[in-house]
């Protein structure tokens, strides 16, 4: 983070984060955003600590982050891009599909992931893009999301 | 086939995933896939392979595979040969 050139000062930390998005403890797997620039990008960071829970099961003699914990992390961090938005603040959000999901290098404890989120598109509450993470500079893990927010999906359904 | 047609029946295989010969009856929340979210992606796809921007009237009029041809047809897409 220290070495990036940021496009903005707006950041939020895990309170921050807490407003814009219904993931609480034990599945929030993102500790700061960074970099925000609502209905466009965001930065994310996660640490992660051999306190983790899903360490000592995965695997007790080699630990790593599931990959279905590097999936999240991605997509929590990729739905700060609208739920940043005044208007999407604090809105529940549903998976529609993932794709072109890459997993480059094992994450281990002691490492911290730096994810780049894009949204390119939102509209009429589905949101697409994608996120891309980190380890010391290098691809860790990657992901397209196309992803729905229920409440305003509401609005559209026909009438049958 | 109709090339719109064409353009049309994809557009709902690829959302729902379901064969062509299920189109001609289908209708909004008959399959799991044509739920809420499903609707807005169908929506999205259409937008998307016929360069249009529905209205809001029309995305929730849309309730069936017959009724969105109707719709459409606003749009200057035609099923005819």
């Amino acid at each position: 983070m220290n070495n990036e050139s940021l496009q903005s000062d707006l950041s939020f930390d895990i309170p921050g984060i807490k407003q814009c998005q219904q993931n609480r403890y034990p599945l929030l797997f993102v500790d700061r955003i960074y970099d925000v620039i609502p209905g466009v990008s965001v930065k994310g960071i996660k640490c992660f600590s051999y306190n983790e829970w899903f360490f000592p099961a995965h695997f007790e003699d080699e630990p790593s982050v599931p990959g279905f914990i590097q999936i999240e992390t991605l997509v929590q961090t990729f739905i700060m891009t609208f739920l940043t938005l005044d208007e999407h603040k604090g809105k529940k959000t549903n998976f529609v599909s993932i794709d072109n999901v890459k997993f480059r290098r094992m994450i281990i404890p002691g490492e911290q992931l730096i994810i780049h989120a894009k949204l390119d598109f939102f509209r009429r509450g589905i949101a697409k893009g994608y996120a891309e993470g980190f380890v010391d500079n290098q691809p860790a893990c990657r992901a397209d999301f196309v992803v729905a927010l229920p409440d305003i999906l509401r609005s559209f359904k026909p009438s049958n | 086939m109709n090339e719109n047609l064409k353009i049309y029946n994809s557009a709902f295989v690829e959302s729902f995933g379901i064969p062509e010969s299920q189109l001609s009856v289908l209708k909004y929340q008959d399959i799991i896939e044509w739920d809420s979210v499903g609707h807005m992606g169908l929506m999205a796809n259409l937008e998307e392979v016929f360069k249009i921007e529905m209205e809001i009237d029309d995305i929730i009029d849309f309730s069936s595979y017959n009724k969105g041809k109707e719709i459409l047809s606003k749009y200057n897409i035609s099923f005819n040969e």
